[in-house]
């Protein structure tokens, strides 16, 4: 990252208020009331149609009832001019009165069913049916003393009044029948009417009700849509934010390993070549005064435990330096940097250390050797400092443009999946700012493996080649 | 006798000086060039043409080690001693491989500087004493840790004696005057004894005589 690539840092500066009380509140009243809409439509329309329902048999039974009664009252009708007619005719006495009697029984059911059509009476059949009745009554009342006759009267005026008073009053009281027919067929069509009334006013009620629905709906969706989008732009913007952070952090301590290594470096190379070198001077010049000197022995005894001194700065230096960092990395390469490492922990530890290297080119580029030294070191110190390993094995493979490295041991290992120290943590970061991936697989009594793989770019390889 | 000439390559003055001195005190040596980097050294070696090298492996440009092979490569004759900060054998086998024939650490160059001048002069091989020592240490703790046999028991008696000749510095042919055998001979043995010790080159064959203390 180039430093000014750092004025990113800045640039998102809004944030995102938590979900309110006032927003929770409005959200549960529309969905609640949207759905106490529907619901109250859905019972409304099931009410209205039982209604009518209800409403339609009970018009077609009253239709039924009525017509049945007026069908009963017009046979009654002929039945009774039919009973009188056999009964004006009739010589025999007894027979006669058989007659009679089914005369009466007629005019008692026909009295029923007078009584049964007054009791469904409606508005406009009232005049027809009490016209309806008085004739009947009249009709009865004509009827009347002709059952007072004698035989002679009988013979004598019954063709007479058959066919000026009994048949002529039947017909016109039959036509009130019928036109009580057309007013209750009427009344029928009537209830249809009713019916379609009811209808249409549920048809409104229905209508109203879905285009209510239906704009709380689309005004609840539209402002829940245009919420959610204003979530997941905030949700978007936070990742980001923090994906940015992640990189920031993760380049910055990439570049704090690489601040340290370079220092080590020259502090390293000060070390080695500014003073190990000036004592080494100051011990060859000694060794000039030595040859010059005279022999004195005082002098001699002076010279000797300055040039102890000096030798045993010289070996502090060359310590300090070499566990800083090991020149032989930047010197001879990875692998006598490796083989180095490999024999101070042998020394260090008596822990048997091998590397296996044969592959690996001497001059690797710069970031890739110390990350591979490194992490073998660290690797090393944890087989010596934890695992109390007897052997490690170093393998590292250059093959197909990638470096494989491997460290295998025989330690106690522990549980990889849920133990990860800091040392560990630094390893994958390294090895993941170059591209590579870390695995680390351990069991406790199993020794611990570790293999990384780094690809090589393409200027380090064509620069091996 | 004509006396050894010897160029100095090192980066620093005072460690040039202090050399200087030295070896001028003897009369026999004769100090001919002075470089401040590989780069010079190789320079000069070819215009001077010295017998001897003394050559420090950390300098600018080009580094001892680098500058060690090409002179060694353009001219064979020329004897290089190392004098170096750096113990580490690491420093040591990389050193062989490019050519030299001495390795003498900087702190104990006063004292072992004439020897290793003395010893590359009759074509022998020098290594300061206190790095023969880190080198023979380190191969026992590694004899030790892995259990390893000692494989110098497998050499025949002619084959340690050729081991030894080679190990100081001496050609195939040089080693098969002095036994009076046939260079193919020796030969064979060299194959034999790399093979025995699981050796792959010279300079390892002579980083391994010293471990074992057959040569200093």
């Amino acid at each position: 990252m180039r430093p000014e690539d750092t004025k990113d840092a800045v640039v998102f500066k809004r944030s995102v208020q938590p979900l309110q009380w006032g927003t929770q509140v409005a959200l549960l009243a529309s969905f609640g009331g949207m759905l106490g809409l529907m619901l109250f439509a859905g019972v409304d329309s099931l009410r209205a149609l039982r209604q009518v329902q209800l409403r339609n048999v009970q018009i077609r039974q009253t239709f039924l009832l009525r017509n049945r009664a007026l069908e009963e009252i017009r046979s009654a009708l002929y039945q009774s001019g039919t009973f009188t007619r056999d009964y004006l005719l009739e010589r025999d006495a007894s027979r006669a009165e058989t007659y009679r009697a089914s005369l009466q029984q007629v005019q008692v059911e026909m009295d029923a069913a007078l009584a049964r059509y007054s009791r469904s009476l409606d508005g406009p059949e009232e005049s027809p049916f009490q016209a309806l009745q008085g004739r009947i009554s009249d009709y009865w009342k004509v009827l009347d003393p002709v059952f007072h006759w004698d035989a002679d009267e009988k013979l004598a005026r019954s063709d007479d009044f058959m066919h000026e008073e009994l048949f002529p009053r039947r017909a016109t009281t039959l036509e009130i029948a019928d036109r009580i027919a057309g007013v209750n067929e009427q009344e029928l069509n009537n209830g249809d009417e009713r019916l379609k009334d009811i209808f249409d006013r549920f048809r409104y009620r229905m209508g109203l009700m879905l285009a209510i629905t239906l704009g709380v709906g689309v005004l609840l969706a539209l402002a829940t849509t245009r919420h959610i989008l204003h979530l997941a732009r905030d949700a978007d913007l936070r990742y980001r934010q923090a994906a940015q952070a992640q990189g920031q952090l993760k380049e910055l301590s990439a570049r704090l390993v690489e601040a340290q290594e370079q220092e080590r470096r020259a502090i390293s190379r000060e070390l080695h070549d500014e003073v190990g070198q000036s004592l080494s001077a100051l011990l060859m010049e000694l060794g000039n005064l030595g040859a010059v000197a005279p022999g004195d022995a005082e002098l001699r005894s002076h010279l000797e435990s300055i040039r102890k001194l000096a030798e045993g700065s010289v070996n502090v230096v060359r310590n300090m330096a070499l566990l800083l960092r090991p020149s032989m990395l930047d010197d001879l390469g990875l692998v006598p940097a490796l083989q180095w490492q490999a024999r101070e922990i042998s020394k260090r530890t008596g822990m048997a250390v091998t590397v296996d290297a044969e592959t690996v080119a001497d001059d690797l580029p710069e970031d890739l050797k110390t990350c591979i030294y490194r992490v073998v070191q660290e690797a090393l110190h944890n087989c010596a400092r934890h695992a109390f390993a007897r052997s490690v094995r170093i393998q590292v493979v250059q093959q197909s443009g990638r470096i494989h490295l491997s460290v295998l041991d025989d330690g106690q290992g522990f549980d990889s999946t849920h133990t990860r120290g800091l040392g560990l943590l630094g390893m994958e970061e390294r090895v993941t700012h170059l591209g590579g991936n870390f695995q680390l697989h351990s069991e406790p009594g199993h020794g611990t493996g570790l293999r990384i793989e780094i690809p090589l770019s393409e200027s380090a390889m064509e620069a091996i080649a | 006798m004509s006396p050894v000439r010897i160029l100095l390559a090192d980066d620093h003055t005072v460690m040039r000086n202090g050399l200087r001195l030295l070896l001028e005190r003897q009369p026999h040596l004769q100090v001919v060039g002075e470089a401040a980097d590989g780069r010079q050294a190789v320079a000069i070696s070819e215009s001077a043409n010295p017998d001897v090298v003394i050559m420090d492996i950390g300098m600018p440009n080009l580094n001892g080690i680098e500058a060690t092979r090409q002179i060694v490569n353009r001219n064979p004759r020329t004897a290089i001693a190392i004098l170096s900060m750096h113990s580490d054998e690491s420093y040591v086998i990389r050193a062989l491989k490019a050519g030299a024939r001495a390795y003498l650490l900087k702190d104990s160059a006063e004292a072992d500087l004439l020897a290793a001048v003395r010893a590359l002069t009759e074509g022998k091989s020098f290594f300061s004493p206190a790095i023969s020592k880190i080198l023979v240490e380190d191969y026992m703790r590694q004899l030790e840790s892995r259990g390893a046999e000692d494989t110098y028991e497998l050499l025949t008696n002619r084959e340690r004696e050729i081991l030894q000749l080679l190990a100081e510095g001496r050609t195939n042919k040089e080693v098969a005057n002095m036994l009076n055998l046939s260079l193919y001979t020796v030969e064979t043995h060299r194959t034999h004894i790399l093979q025995k010790l699981n050796l792959h080159s010279v300079p390892e064959l002579i980083l391994y005589a010293v471990r074992k203390g057959i040569i200093a």
